[in-house]
């Protein structure tokens, strides 16, 4: 599919749909995040799958749970670390 | 100018910047060592054994750098060192290649888009997490550095070793790898025909 947005830079939607990824992980230059931000403001076939990725890449952020180290865990750091000379 | 911990008389003020800058993060670096080993007891071993590292070698650590992804370089080297000492699972070959092949083969799953609906009345978070645990190892890495520990390509690639393009093609990988788990994952939930999502 091919649908050429004409406005700003001309970004068809292969090019867009291929550097999604890119797009929302802000890897892009500032040229082609703009191009690709205008695109999908204007591409109804794009933004959809726009919209999915980013749903899926923020319910991959959100597994980040504060998942803290056990207790034990640090006590045999700490007390790997005093044994190495750390004063703590 | 603080000397080497590793002397014989330690420097009190690299002692006391070890604790205020690396200490910190032993959450951080439990967390990284847990994604990789998927094993607790395994975690535990490779975190004091990164931590015993980094103090050590904390004279090399450039004051001002990022300690997180000092850390976790040092983290995923100890990793490396665990499995190439146990050789305890095949898939923990690391050959990019043949793993790219098997995920490459797994990605003719259509357009993964289609399943937005389905997927977005699913809870993504325990099915994703168990999806993450059963991504091959390079994958994972990748995707949990960038995704869920919120590093820029650039420095994945330091922490793992390799060119920021491997990184962004093992993400491509490992976020389709997800995507088809959470469709199959739909499917076996009763949410989804099961001839739209056929691998």
């Amino acid at each position: 599919m091919y649908l050429t947005v004409t406005q700003t830079v001309a970004m068809d939607c292969y090019d867009v749909v291929r550097q999604l990824w890119d797009y929302l992980d802000g890897e892009l230059t500032d040229e082609s995040m703009d191009a690709i931000r205008a695109h999908l403001a204007q591409c109804k076939q794009c933004y959809p799958q726009f919209d999915f990725e980013r749903t899926f890449l923020e319910a991959l952020a959100a597994t980040r749970r504060e998942h803290p180290a056990p207790n034990m865990v640090r006590r045999k750091v700490l007390a790997k670390l005093r044994k190495a000379g750390l004063e703590v | 100018m603080t000397g080497t911990i590793s002397s014989a008389e330690p420097d009190r003020v690299a002692t006391r910047r070890f604790e205020v800058e690396a200490l910190p993060w032993l959450d951080d670096v439990y967390r990284f060592a847990l994604s990789m080993t998927r094993d607790e007891s395994d975690a535990d071993d490779v975190v004091q054994e990164t931590f015993l590292r980094a103090y050590r070698s904390w004279h090399t650590f450039e004051p001002g750098s990022e300690c997180r992804k000092w850390l976790f370089t040092i983290c995923r080297n100890v990793f490396l060192r665990l499995r190439e000492r146990e050789r305890r699972r095949v898939d923990y070959g690391g050959d990019d290649a043949q793993l790219e092949a098997l995920a490459s083969a797994q990605e003719s799953v259509g357009s993964i888009a289609e399943h937005a609906d389905v997927l977005s009345r699913v809870d993504l978070g325990p099915a994703l997490e168990r999806a993450i645990g059963e991504l091959p190892e390079v994958f994972r890495s990748a995707v949990v550095l960038v995704d869920v520990e919120g590093m820029a390509y650039n420095e994945a690639a330091s922490v793992l070793g390799v060119p920021v393009g491997t990184i962004r093609s093992r993400l491509f990988r490992g976020r389709r790898l997800l995507q088809e788990a959470l469709v199959i994952f739909g499917r076996d939930a009763g949410l989804t025909a099961q001839a739209s999502c056929e691998v």
